[in-house]
């Protein structure tokens, strides 16, 4: 039982121990001061020069600490010496040749010092450094020292007159703080004097090319989700106070390469969640900023469709969809890399963004396998190519009713002689029979073939040609003038951080048609470290493609839709 | 009230972890601790800058009174009762930007506590516990010097919490003896310097206790 009570103290005795370990910042002022030392560079100083006094406290002979900023002076002969120098009160300069009693007074402690005026004259002086570079915009400390008719040498820098020849370059200070203090301002040189007792001495500044004082790091998009880029820049601060964009100049390194890599041009790629610090480094010099990562890191991914049949020659649209560790489910098809088993069956195109198209060979049928990669995981999708005989195409409308600067797509259907239906609108080639009133997309392995433009009020024929058979929509152009915007959250306006969201804005014109203008609206978040917007993946089949937001980080941001003059804003709440 | 519900409840957690009692007490009980506790170096804080405050070890007494919940009760095993602590420990030094000195006083936290102790009992006679304990303390600093200079005094009253943890052994149907350790803290208690000046510290504080307890 004793053992255990000793060990338990002693155990008592170790964890007072514990707890703050930080360094104190307060001074001690409860302890005492019982002394005063004054402190001189030299006892003695000729007349009409100054000397700088310290004064040590010592605190009941337990401490001391330089007290001087807390001294009141005073002198016993104002006429031999006297503390005039209101900007360093501690500078007491002699007048005329005698002995004269300061004194150092703090609350009820004081000590005394007797200086020396003596009555020697300068005969030369020497300003130190002799001839200093320095850079442009910093400054440079000047001192002179006197040698004196008694053989004695005194730093006169307090009472010497100052000045610089070409005040162009370099300006130095006469005032009575900062005396000799020179200040650059423009490369080349100058010639700094001192003048003390009818004597002048002078030293070369040269004042150099600025140099790198520090770097800021600084980026549009410090909260990215996994998986995908944002870019940083850098720019240096030099001396003078100029800065320079040195992004394409500096050593880019991010402080966790697991959460997120950078590189050599600065763009960063998040990985998985967490917090990383990306550093730029050049001339010695780094600086950074902190990158936040969201949305958990890659789990599983998941090609669509997961089967496959295409005729030969035709395209279809894949995706990936990415599974991540906070249960969120997110578009990945442009971060992974595609790629196809055999490459004489089909071949994986990525024209853009997050659009791939999966085209069959003209020349082969048979089976292959397409895979999703990112890393160690991957997807597959299986492709079948066939070659049936085509009996007829069909497009999704007859006829389309579109407003001057309005879009809408057409696609087509293909029959085939084996029952098969397949999409080919990236397969067709659409034209118009008047580009002034409606225009079409022709752009093979665009994400927009197929989308019709209205341009000018009237009507117009798109027809679409695949198999060497023929498909027409007719198109009528309306003036119309936009009552109102809506943007409709297709899935409510709240979202995980990773999830995503699809808007659409729907116009409202005077006449009381409505028109889907998600893809003709100017779209903006205020707050992209919560929450941006990006591109749908392509959908086949739909009039107008959606709008989709992405959920970034935990707060609100504000979504505005603009279209014909009129604005909409809804807020997007990132759980 | 919903607030007030929810920290009920977060304090009843503890007693979710415990089994079904063999034979064991139920009901009122009374008992009284004491034991050691060491005051952790505080870091305190005024207008001038931050400070260290380092405590020597002290001693501590306990009385409680509370209520062993019944075997199979829903709530789970364990028991609510009410204690008051008073702790008490000499100022040790004072660590200043200027370097360690000697101090002098005491520093005392007289605590009001609502304890909740959930219990694991089996067929032994020694069953240990965790819980948690909220309610408020009086923190006294009296005549708290440095290098025989006064350096603070005063009083305040502040916000205390615990974390406990030990083993009952029932000795008798009634009696009981309780070995624990508890980590004791409080929000930053605020006291008057010598010169004036307001300083805040933090208080928190390792304790291993040695108790009686009666149950009628």
């Amino acid at each position: 039982m004793r053992n255990l009570l000793w060990s338990g103290f002693l155990i008592m005795l170790v964890l007072s121990g514990c707890g703050w370990d930080g360094t104190p910042t307060r001074l001690n002022d409860f302890t005492k001061l019982t002394s005063l030392e004054i402190v001189a560079t030299s006892p003695t100083i000729a007349a009409l020069t100054s000397t700088k006094l310290t004064v040590k406290g010592n605190f009941s002979g337990i401490f001391t600490r330089d007290i001087t900023s807390q001294v009141t002076w005073s002198t016993a002969d104002l006429t031999i010496a006297s503390f005039t120098n209101t900007a360093i009160p501690n500078a007491v300069t002699g007048h005329k040749p005698g002995n004269v009693v300061l004194t150092a007074t703090v609350g009820n402690i004081s000590n005394t010092f007797t200086l020396t005026v003596s009555n020697a004259t300068v005969t030369a002086l020497a300003i130190t450094p002799a001839n200093p570079s320095v850079p442009k915009g910093l400054t440079q400390q000047f001192a002179v020292t006197g040698t004196f008719s008694d053989a004695s040498t005194q730093d006169v820098t307090l009472n010497a007159t100052w000045a610089s020849t070409d005040t162009t370059v370099a300006t130095v200070s006469d005032a009575a703080g900062s005396k000799g203090l020179a200040q650059s301002l423009a490369i080349g040189s100058t010639q700094i004097s001192a003048t003390f007792g009818g004597i002048s001495n002078t030293a070369s500044l040269t004042v150099t090319a600025p140099v790198l004082q520090s770097i800021a790091v600084s980026t549009t998009t410090p909260s990215l989700l996994s998986l995908t880029s944002g870019t940083f820049q850098a720019s240096g601060v030099y001396s003078d106070g100029t800065s320079v964009d040195v992004t394409s100049q500096v050593a880019w390194s991010s402080g966790n390469t697991s959460i997120a890599t950078i590189t050599t041009t600065g763009t960063a790629t998040a990985l998985s969640e967490g917090t990383t610090s990306i550093s730029a480094t050049y001339g010695g010099v780094t600086g950074s900023a902190n990158l936040k990562v969201t949305g958990g890191h890659l789990t599983k991914i998941t090609t669509s469709p997961a089967t496959l049949t295409l005729v030969k020659g035709t395209n279809s649209a894949l995706t990936a969809t990415g599974t991540f560790s906070n249960n969120t489910a997110r578009d990945i098809t442009g971060l992974v890399s595609w790629s196809v088993a055999n490459t004489g069956i089909a071949t994986v195109t990525s024209p853009s963004g997050n659009l791939v198209w999966l085209k069959a060979s003209s020349a082969t049928t048979g089976t292959t396998t397409v895979t999703a990669s990112y890393n160690t995981l991957s997807s597959t999708t299986s492709l079948t190519v066939t070659d049936p005989g085509l009996t007829s195409i069909a497009i999704s409308l007859g006829t389309l009713d579109l407003t001057v600067g309005t879009t809408a797509r057409l696609s087509v259907i293909a029959t085939f002689n084996d029952g098969t239906t397949q999409d080919v609108t990236a397969n067709c080639a659409w034209t118009t029979s008047d580009t002034t009133i409606a225009a079409v997309d022709n752009t093979q392995d665009s994400a927009t073939i197929g989308r019709v433009s209205g341009v000018a009020a009237g009507s117009a024929t798109i027809t679409a040609t695949y198999g060497g058979l023929n498909i027409t929509s007719l198109v009528t152009v309306k003036t119309r003038t936009v009552q109102s915007l809506t943007i409709n959250a297709v899935f409510g306006t709240t979202v995980a951080t990773g999830g995503q969201l699809q808007m659409r804005a729907t116009a409202t014109y005077t006449d009381s048609a409505n028109q889907d203008v998600t893809e003709d609206a100017t779209w903006s978040i205020d707050t992209p470290s919560v929450a941006i917007l990006t591109t749908s993946p392509y959908q086949t089949g739909l009039a107008v493609q959606p709008k989709l937001v992405m959920g970034v980080g935990t707060g609100t941001a504000t979504l505005s839709a603009t279209f014909g003059g009129k604005t909409q804003t809804t807020t997007i709440t990132v759980q | 009230m919903k607030r007030t519900c929810q920290i009920l409840i977060a304090l009843c957690l503890p007693l979710l972890f415990c089994g079904q009692a063999k034979a064991q007490h139920s009901g009122p009980y009374v008992g009284a601790f004491f034991g050691g506790n060491a005051l952790m170096s505080a870091k305190s804080t005024d207008s001038l800058g931050n400070f260290g405050l380092t405590y020597k070890p002290g001693l501590q007494g306990s009385a409680v009174i509370g209520w062993d919940f019944e075997p199979g009760n829903p709530v789970g095993e364990g028991r609510i009762e009410l204690e008051y602590t008073r702790r008490s420990n000499q100022l040790d030094r004072v660590k200043f930007a200027d370097g360690s000195f000697v101090g002098g006083g005491t520093m005392t936290a007289d605590s009001l506590l609502v304890n909740f102790y959930g219990v694991f009992h089996d067929n032994r006679r020694w069953a240990p516990y965790v819980g948690l304990g909220l309610g408020a303390a009086r923190m006294e600093a009296s005549d708290m010097i440095v290098t025989g200079e006064p350096l603070a005094s005063g009083t305040n009253v502040v916000f205390a919490y615990q974390f406990g943890t030990g083993i009952d052994y029932a000795l008798t149907k009634h009696w009981s003896i309780d070995l624990g350790y508890r980590f004791f803290g409080s929000t930053r208690p605020e006291f008057t310097e010598a010169n004036g000046k307001k300083f805040k510290m933090d208080y928190y504080s390792h304790n291993a206790v040695l108790g009686l307890r009666f149950g009628f």
